[in-house]
């Protein structure tokens, strides 16, 4: 498994960075155009969060992006070493309201094929996202 | 992020160019609430130039549209492209925000 990582510092304007590195990384990987921007805004959703939430928009922290291929798709991970994401208060956005803020992770949930974080580390979040080939997407209702 | 204002009529047509996203969205909120606040609450933001909205982007959007909507105008949107669209699409936000095909309709639904 080949594995690409981007390190950013903790700013806003490191976003469209990352948004160019994770284009070429999925390109070179033969991702197509529309799944490229996809994981490029559900990247960027959890880049977002971990400046705003994990760092409290605390700027020069360390954010780092990794991009890994497998037989079946990409998997690529966001990491801080912030406060980490705290699931119980996490509230699924109601989508009859119209929200200002609260959609970012139920954007990524819906963009990804899988979608996990860990918390058993000593500091932050590592979220995991993964996005399968077309027709690889293993069916897991049977 | 460039923003171009022009009137047109009672309209305010708002052009943007470039990401809406955390690093912007604050810079166009803040634009659009100034306008409101001088009476310019009929607006249209045309998306043509506009590839990349995140949620950042949608909540400065739909806080502007609410502050015009208090005062009896609007935020109406236009030209966005198809990535764009899905996101409005899949936070359904294309069903309550007024969003037009192009920037002639929507000026002229005012």
């Amino acid at each position: 498994m080949t594995t690409d990582t981007l390190v950013i510092t903790s700013e806003s304007r490191q976003l469209a960075r990352v948004r160019v590195w994770l284009g070429e990384q999925l390109a070179r990987r033969g991702v197509d155009a529309h799944t490229q921007s996809a994981l490029q805004v559900a990247v960027g959703e959890l880049a977002t969060n971990s400046i705003k939430h994990a760092y409290g928009g605390r700027a020069g922290e360390p954010i780092h992006i990794s991009v890994a291929s497998r037989d079946d798709g990409v998997v690529i991970q966001v990491e801080d070493f912030g406060r980490p994401f705290d699931p119980s208060g996490y509230r699924q956005p109601d989508l009859s309201e119209m929200n200002e803020s609260g959609v970012g992770l139920y954007i990524v949930k819906r963009l990804a094929d899988e979608f996990s974080f860990d918390l058993a580390r000593e500091r932050g979040t590592r979220w995991t996202l993964v996005k399968y080939q077309p027709g690889a997407k293993p069916n897991r209702t049977a | 992020m460039d923003i171009q204002v022009t009137q047109t009529g009672g309209v305010t047509l708002v052009v943007p160019q470039g990401d809406l996203d955390m690093g912007t969205a604050d810079h166009v909120k803040r634009m659009l609430t100034e306008l409101i606040a001088k009476g310019q609450s009929k607006l249209v933001m045309d998306l043509t130039g506009v590839s990349y909205v995140d949620s950042s982007g949608l909540g400065a959007l739909v806080a502007a549209m609410k502050q015009a909507r208090a005062v009896g105008g609007n935020l109406k949107l236009c030209g966005l492209q198809d990535d764009v669209r899905s996101i409005f699409e899949m936070t359904r936000l294309i069903k309550v925000m007024a969003v037009h095909s192009d920037r002639q309709e929507a000026v002229s639904s005012w």
